[in-house]
């Protein structure tokens, strides 16, 4: 509760937290906003502050250029008066002033230089024309310097011309007129070359006609040749009476005209300037982006630095908050981080407090699993002290001590086991076997097991296609029978076990894929215990509950076998229904060379195999496949019978018979006898049956069965019982290797335990052998290099001793320069029991191992081999 | 989080001084005058303007300019304009201005009408353009049309054939064909009429000149005797009121019967007067040269189907063609300038792209002509090789100029007879020279 109310507290607080962080981020937000907005407002003050003082700038510039040209072209004019007053005044001084006049010759300025004289309607002109006044129209009123200036008119030339009229006096009496032509075209040289830069137009217009008289040059516009002002409204777009009639207005009195307008889609500003008091007008228009260039280009500068300025802000804070947002990401990853860290360390912890737990429950497992046997040893030990003159009970005794030191020993070896096998260290050891040697020597362990809880055990072999596998037989012996024991431990009297081995589709050609399924109809398991089966030191019940014993450990070391195998395995189970498991296992094929001749050698082409069940006919054709013998199949007596007799018809024979015992309608013994009526005695039939066959071998045999054997078939099997037949011994009556035989043997034994030199020295001369004692590697090798050739049948090693241990002096011995050190048999007898164990005492080039204890039955077998 | 923000800081610190350095004092020294001249040779060009309408665009002019602006680039020479209209009929007309300006050596180049091409061929004011290499690419016609005296004094842009210009969508609904004959066009002026159009046909003091050519010369230029015919007018064996009278008579019935206002027509210049009325279809019949169905500021974008025809003749419908031209004065001040820039702007290159701008008949053989569906009928006629000349300076006696006038004189109440009279002058006249 206390630390739900402190995550509630610092859930607040940290809501609060981030409240306070969300409305730090909205004033600092606002404030960037209002110090945009502000900022803003000024750059557009300053800005529109600028554009006006520069547009007036601009207009007043305008203005200026205005005037200044006016003030050329009326410049140029007056001096056009002056001279021309000056030439009247000459004129004047002349006799016949029309000789002056025909002195002068046209220039580019002026045109016709006219003379008429007072009274006269005709004059003479310089080009010795007649001239008159007739065409030249001075109704205007329009005067430079006193001068009467006539309207514009087009000359002779084809080009737009004015006259000024002048009176030649002589004193005070005018004598004669003088009329003098100019073109307009000697102003162009007034006129601006690149008004700017070429985006104004500029025209000079007459202001009596409105027609326009020169288009300057080098004013681009090339589309409109302007005629007059409504040409020049028309083209322009300029048609709005009012300003029409207010420009008429301004024009008639001679003023100044500026006004913005649009012209092709842009602002614009026209210009009408007043020349010579209004006698002439420059007209034209200028866009308003040519004339405020530089306000534009200050605006531009302007905005450019702003938006510099904006961008290297935001540019900035977005780094600001692009750098926080990481570090936010890095420290929520950390606690993220950390989180799991805590989560692991708790798991961890958990797991070993789990462990502990387990360890200690274990522990007391242990304590007491051990102690059960080891009580039942001393107890039994005090009773044999007290008893040791009742044959009976000595051996009743002796036996049940046997059996809690196998269980003690058995409880010692998982134990190590397991520990061997999470501590990494375990190693395979890999091999050729067969599967019919593996079955047989689970069925020969499980089956008296079994049948001790009389409990039913099949055996079944499915779809197998090949027996001669290479894998460790050891290894995957102790996995069936850590399954197959636990089936009959767990399942109740009178029950089912199955053991079936089912050929998989092959994923390698060189691998066989077989799987293995214990069932068992038994006792069952909870789904909280199946999550936890293959952890170590775990059991069903707990053994101080429940009678049934065990170290906990034999589904984990098989799990972890089965995995070190590159296999799988799984469990499925219901209480009280059973337990299903499967081990998937790949094992390598053997190079087997498929051996024809074998079956060729004994005359064995063709055989019949009865059996009811068709998967164990399939798999007998199946196992037979590649050795060239033709297998037929019959599922019942008659139906064998029949295919016999067919046979026969058809001129051919069955070489071997394999029959089951157990059929319906017809059993095995009453189709035997039904065969051998048919055949001959030389044609062998087998029995292949499930079931011990000793019940009814005496039957059997006076039916005409030639021998036994279990199944499920194997083709080495197989082989085994044909060559027995062949051998003409019957089948079953191979007799069992006497390992007895160790009378007056003489043995040099390495111990450095006084008990166990003891024990073994004890055990020996009971089996009529001797054997002497030395207590370490170095006293061993020094005493067979003293003994004399052949003194020792063998020697018995023990491995971990003081001064030289078991291996050096094994290699030591082998090292001698004597004829026997290289043959005689050195035997392993240590405690070191695993495989590596094995490996490592016959690579120091012992013959054999055995472990502690001593199993005498084994230690005969052993020694009987090599001697 | 410190270290980016001082970086930045220290960034903006160093870009902050480093403008500060570029910021530089001017070199009191420095003369700062702009001494750049303008020393581009300055070719003047005279020709006509047009009244200035908003929102349209002189596609004429528009092909024009590409080309002036492709000799500029070439030569790195500037062309200016001088333009002239006159702002009515009593105003000196572009023709006089025209020869005013090249008699007295005003201007380099001109764009000259087929009249004043001879009367300043004539008066030797045009230079000699043979030498131009832009001259083996011309059609003989234009050849023809302009070598006076021996020289080719001008060269166009585009060969100017004249037609009419109806109105199909009026034809159609008072059931008329297009008319071949000038019997079949009268027969249509009177359903016109008759139906409430006014004046049928729409003229200016320009082009009423077109019927008389069409009538006068349809055998002349499509008959098999042309160079015999034409040799007895120069020696004056024929006359040309022969030719003439019968398209001056056809005109004065086509006046008298009010087909044609002759009052308005005397006043007009081309199209101003007439384009209006014509556009809002009050009018079915105009007359004006091809390039007037290519432009906005003429016929350009008609609300109704436009077809441009030949005038109607004895051999049929008849095509007129006055070739125009550009000439450079024989006095220019940049006569060589000129001359290149003539080169170049009628060059194939150039023409091509002229002829692709105002999709018009080029005067080079190598430039294939580009017409719209409007001038379907009338580029059929000229693509045959039916056609008559306004202008042919071969003829001694100046044509277009001089029918123009003589049409005037009849629109303005002379009789047919006057205007023969003063015909018969004329040719006596040129005869003497």
């Amino acid at each position: 509760m206390k630390w739900i109310e402190i995550y509630k507290v610092s859930d607040t607080m940290k809501k609060g937290h981030i409240s306070n962080i969300l409305n730090k981020g909205k004033v600092f937000i606002s404030l960037i906003i209002l110090v945009f907005c502000i900022l803003g407002a000024v750059v557009f003050f300053i800005a529109k502050q600028i554009s006006e003082e520069m547009s007036a700038s601009a207009i007043e510039n305008l203005s200026e250029s205005l005037e200044l040209i006016s003030s050329t072209i009326e410049t140029v004019l007056y001096k056009e008066a002056e001279f021309q007053q000056l030439i009247a005044d000459e004129a004047a001084t002349f006799d016949d002033p029309e000789k002056l006049i025909l002195s002068y010759n046209q220039n580019s300025t002026m045109t016709k230089i006219s003379l008429i004289a007072a009274g006269e309607q005709t004059g003479i002109s310089n080009t010795g024309d007649i001239f008159t006044t007739e065409e030249l129209d001075f109704s205007a009123g329009f005067k430079i310097q006193n001068l009467q200036v006539s309207k514009s008119y087009l000359n002779d030339m084809g080009t737009w011309a004015y006259t000024m009229k002048c009176p030649i006096k002589k004193g005070k009496l005018e004598i004669a007129s003088l009329y003098i032509e100019y073109i307009y075209d000697s102003f162009d040289q007034a006129m601006p070359d690149k008004l700017y830069n070429n985006h104004a137009t500029l025209y000079i217009m007459d202001a009596k006609s409105k027609r326009f008289l020169l288009k300057p040059k080098g004013i681009g516009e090339r589309e409109a040749g302007h005629l007059n002002l409504d040409d020049f409204y028309n083209a322009n777009s300029i048609l709005e009476p009012q300003i029409q009639t207010d420009i008429a207005e301004y024009i008639e009195n001679g003023d100044n005209v500026m006004f913005y307008h649009k012209i092709k889609n842009e602002d614009s500003l026209i210009y009408m300037w007043s020349v010579n008091d209004g006698s002439l007008y420059l007209i034209g228009y200028v866009p308003v982006t040519a004339i405020q260039r530089e306000g534009s280009a200050v605006n531009k500068n302007i905005f450019f630095v702003v938006a510099i300025m904006m961008i290297a802000f935001f540019i900035c804070c977005g780094i600001y908050f692009l750098n926080n947002r990481i570090q936010s990401k890095i420290r929520q990853e950390r606690e993220h981080e950390r989180e799991i860290y805590n989560k692991q360390l708790a798991e961890a912890l958990q797991t070993a407090q789990i462990a502990n737990n387990s360890k200690t429950t274990f522990l007391s497992n242990m304590s007491h699993d051990i102690r059960t046997p080891m009580n039942a040893i001393l107890g039994f030990t005090t009773l044999l002290a007290k008893d040791a003159d009742n044959p009976d009970k000595v051996r009743e005794y002796l036996k049940k001590i046997a059996a809690s030191g196998q269980h003690l020993l058995s409880l010692i070896n998982d134990i190590l086991d397991i520990s061997k096998i999470e501590s990494g260290k375990v190693a395979l050891t890999i091999g050729e076997f067969t599967l019919n040697d593996l079955v047989t020597s689970v069925d020969a362990i499980i089956r008296p097991a079994a049948k001790a809880k009389n409990q039913t055990f099949f055996v079944t072999v499915v779809g197998i296609k090949h027996e001669y596998l290479i894998g460790d037989e050891t290894r995957i012996n102790q996995i069936l029978i850590n399954l197959l024991s636990n089936a009959v431990k767990y399942t109740p009297e009178g029950g089912h076990i199955w053991f079936r081995i089912i050929g998989l589709e092959q994923h390698s050609s060189q691998f066989e894929h077989i799987r293995i399924e214990v069932e068992d109809d038994g006792y069952g398991m909870t789904p909280e215990y199946l999550s936890i089966i293959f952890d170590s030191f775990t059991r069903a019940e707990n053994s101080t509950t429940n009678k049934i014993q065990g170290t906990g450990l034999g589904m984990a070391i098989t799990k972890n076998i089965v995995e070190l195998m590159g296999g799988t395995i799984e469990v499925s189970s219901k209480v009280n229904v059973g337990s299903l498991f499967t081990v998937d296992l790949e094992l390598r094929i053997q190079n087997e060379t498929v051996d024809e001749n074998f079956w060729k050698t004994h005359g064995i082409f063709r055989i019949l195999a009865v059996d009811d069940e068709e998967a164990i006919c399939k798999n007998i054709q199946i196992l037979m496949e590649d050795s060239g013998v033709k297998v037929d199949i019959a599922f019942n007596g008659n139906e064998a019978l029949q295919q016999i007799q067919d046979v026969y018809r058809q001129g051919g024979q069955y070489n071997v018979i394999l029959l089951d015992w157990q059929m319906p309608d017809m059993n095995g013994i009453e189709t035997a006898k039904q065969i051998r009526t048919v055949i001959s005695d030389d044609i062998p039939i087998l029995f292949l049956t499930a079931y011990d066959w000793e019940d009814i071998e005496a039957e059997a045999l006076r039916a005409g069965i030639d021998g036994f054997f279990a199944k499920p078939f194997f083709v080495a099997a197989f082989k085994e019982k044909i060559l027995a037949f062949h051998a003409g011994r019957h089948i079953d009556d191979i007799p069992q290797q006497n390992t007895n035989s160790l009378e007056g043997k003489t043995f040099l034994v390495a111990e450095d335990n006084e008990i166990n030199a003891e024990i073994l020295s004890e055990i020996l001369s009971v089996e009529g052998a001797s054997c002497e004692i030395a207590v370490n590697g170095q006293l061993v090798l020094e005493r067979f290099q003293n003994a004399a050739p052949g003194e020792f049948d063998a020697i018995l090693m023990d491995v971990q001793m003081p001064v030289m241990n078991g291996y050096e002096a094994t290699k030591a011995i082998r090292s001698l320069q004597r004829e026997d050190a290289k043959n005689v048999p050195i035997i392993a007898m240590t405690a070191n029991a695993f495989a590596e164990d094995i490996k490592e005492a016959l690579h120091s080039g012992m013959n054999a191992h055995l472990s502690k204890p001593i199993d005498v039955a084994v230690l005969k077998e052993t020694i009987q081999n090599f001697l | 989080m410190q270290k980016p923000l001082k970086k930045i800081a220290v960034l903006l610190t160093i870009g902050a001084l480093t403008l500060t350095a570029c910021g530089q004092k001017p070199d009191i020294t420095e003369n700062l005058a702009d001494n750049t001249k303008t020393d581009k040779k300055q070719i003047l060009l005279f020709g006509p303007m047009e009244k200035s309408a908003p929102n349209a665009s002189n596609t004429a002019r528009t092909a024009h300019d590409l080309t002036v602006l492709m000799a500029e680039e070439r030569l790195d020479l500037v062309v200016e304009y001088r333009t002239y209209t006159a702002e009515n009929y009593q105003e000196k007309t572009y023709d006089e201005v025209t020869l005013d300006r090249a008699r007295h050596n005003m201007d380099d180049l001109y764009l000259l009408n087929p009249d004043v091409i001879h009367t300043l061929g004539i008066e030797g004011k045009l230079a000699d353009l043979s030498s131009l290499d832009c001259v083996k690419n011309l059609r003989d016609v234009v050849k023809t049309a302009n070598t006076v005296n021996g020289k080719l004094v001008a060269i166009p842009q585009e060969v100017v054939a004249y037609g009419l210009f109806v109105n199909k969508d009026m034809f159609d609904q008072y059931d008329l064909q297009l008319p071949e004959t000038p019997e079949e066009f009268m027969e249509c002026c009177r359903v016109f009429k008759e139906n409430g159009i006014e004046t049928p046909i729409g003229a200016n003091r320009w082009w009423l000149e077109t019927f008389v050519f069409a009538q006068a010369f349809a055998d002349l230029y499509n008959g098999d005797n042309t160079d015999a015919e034409i040799a007895a007018l120069n020696s004056g064996e024929a006359k040309y009121s022969d030719y003439l009278r019968p398209g001056f008579e056809y005109l004065q019935e086509l006046i008298d019967k009010e087909y044609i206002d002759a009052k308005t027509a005397y006043t007009y210049e081309a199209i101003e007067g007439e384009g209006p009325d014509f556009m809002a279809q009050k009018t079915p019949i105009v007359m004006a040269y091809w390039g007037a169905a290519n432009t906005d500021t003429a016929y350009g974008s008609p609300d109704f189907n436009m077809q441009v025809i030949g005038f109607p003749s004895n051999r049929g419908q008849m095509p007129v063609i006055p070739i125009t031209g550009y000439g450079v004065s024989a006095n220019a001040e940049h006569l060589e300038d000129s001359m290149d820039v003539l080169d170049v702007i009628l060059s194939d290159e150039a023409l091509e792209l002229y002829s692709q701008t105002n999709r018009v008949i080029s005067p080079s053989k190598n430039v294939a002509s580009n017409c719209i569906p409007a001038l379907k009928p009338l580029n059929d006629r000229i693509e045959e090789g039916i056609y008559v000349l306004a202008s042919n300076a071969n003829l001694k006696m100046e044509q277009w100029g001089n029918i123009c006038l003589l049409v005037r004189d009849l629109l303005n109440g002379s009789s047919v007879d006057d205007c023969m009279a003063k015909l018969d002058q004329l040719q006596e006249e040129s005869l003497q020279n």
